[in-house]
């Protein structure tokens, strides 16, 4: 096999779609770093399980987001006290489901399922299609139990994501969401 | 200026991207990289001189994008397909990352030498010689892996 060969298939030549529209709003917004989340926000607490959590709506988006990201509908989740982002969330332009990007540091698009939950780890986050999410915890070795951030996305997003805010400092035993009578209904067991 | 932006960005959205993924080692990171690389520039086409080419220009943005994308990411590593059950062997790593955005623009973006110096900012000499190293290097790997 040539070089060229093999460059070939390293990088695979796609049918792209041009999106010039989403070049022009974020050439109006200014560079990554001058961005600012001042757009329009609405504070709104979440299940009650996070009463310091606000989720704010504003449009247009941090650059993280995947390209296929819808940034007309964007969602942040941010802790007040530091402004650090926790989650952000958007619908998946020509798709039906949602892009993400989890702390900074993991991000992708999904397609939407009927049911089903998903856990990534680290950083511990996942996704859930059950609607009946409502909390969660994560079970470190020692036994304690640490909360999740829980957020339900609604309207195109129409999913629920959860994440833990810090690291853990070792691997977990078993991660759990609840509903709203906090029965646990799915578990996930680290062997 | 805007509408000649908007064109080369339509005429070559695939080998943009293409050699924005490959610097960047992630195809998300390498899309990522061309829309902020082209939204900078038409932010800043005031500033363009035109001293070079319009594409050459671009390219640079491009090229300067893709590695920021890299460097402030967590590591990734493009792994060729599998074929057949083996998965082709290319040692990238053995290349100098200068020699690495030569070969994908080359290659990738089908530019020529004085497209590649221009876009750069070095001279065709330097391109020839960089590539001629390359190739070597990548050659003589594939031949002891072969």
């Amino acid at each position: 096999m040539s070089e060229l060969q093999v460059l070939d298939e390293l990088v695979p030549l796609h049918d792209e779609r041009p999106d010039w529209d989403d070049v022009l709003r974020r050439a109006r917004r200014g560079g990554p770093r001058t961005r600012i989340l001042s757009a329009v926000a609405v504070a709104v607490c979440v299940f009650g399980v996070a009463p310091a959590l606000a989720v704010v709506l504003l449009r247009g988006g941090p650059a993280r987001l995947p390209s296929g990201a819808d940034r007309s509908h964007v969602a942040v989740v941010m802790e007040p006290e530091t402004g650090r982002v926790l989650l952000e969330a958007a619908p998946w332009k020509g798709h039906d489901g949602f892009c993400y990007v989890a702390l900074s540091e993991r991000a992708g698009c999904v397609p939407r399922k009927r049911r089903g939950t998903v856990l990534l780890y680290p950083p511990l986050f996942g996704w859930s299609f059950d609607p009946g999410v409502r909390s969660g915890t994560v079970t470190v070795r020692a036994g304690k139990r640490v909360p999740l951030r829980v957020v339900h996305f609604g309207g195109r997003i129409d999913v629920t994501l959860f994440v833990l805010r810090g690291r853990l400092p070792v691997a977990y035993r078993s991660v759990t969401l609840r509903n709203e009578d906090g029965t646990a209904i799915v578990i996930f067991r680290q062997r | 200026m805007l509408d000649e932006l908007e064109a080369f960005y339509r005429a070559k959205l695939p080998e943009l991207r293409r050699v924005a993924t490959a610097i960047a080692g992630d195809r998300e990171l390498g899309c990522e990289a061309v829309q902020e690389a082209f939204a900078s520039a038409v932010r800043r086409r005031r500033s363009f001189r035109g001293d070079g080419t319009l594409e050459a220009w671009v390219w640079r943005i491009v090229v300067n994008a893709a590695r920021d994308a890299r460097r402030t990411a967590r590591p990734v590593r493009l792994d060729p397909p599998a074929a057949n059950g083996h998965a082709p062997v290319l040692p990238l790593d053995l290349l100098t990352e200068r020699q690495r955005e030569l070969v994908f623009l080359r290659y990738y973006a089908d530019l020529d030498y004085a497209a590649i110096a221009a876009a750069l900012g070095i001279t065709t000499g330097t391109v020839g010689a960089t590539l001629n190293a390359a190739r070597r290097t990548l050659r003589a790997a594939l031949e002891e892996v072969s």
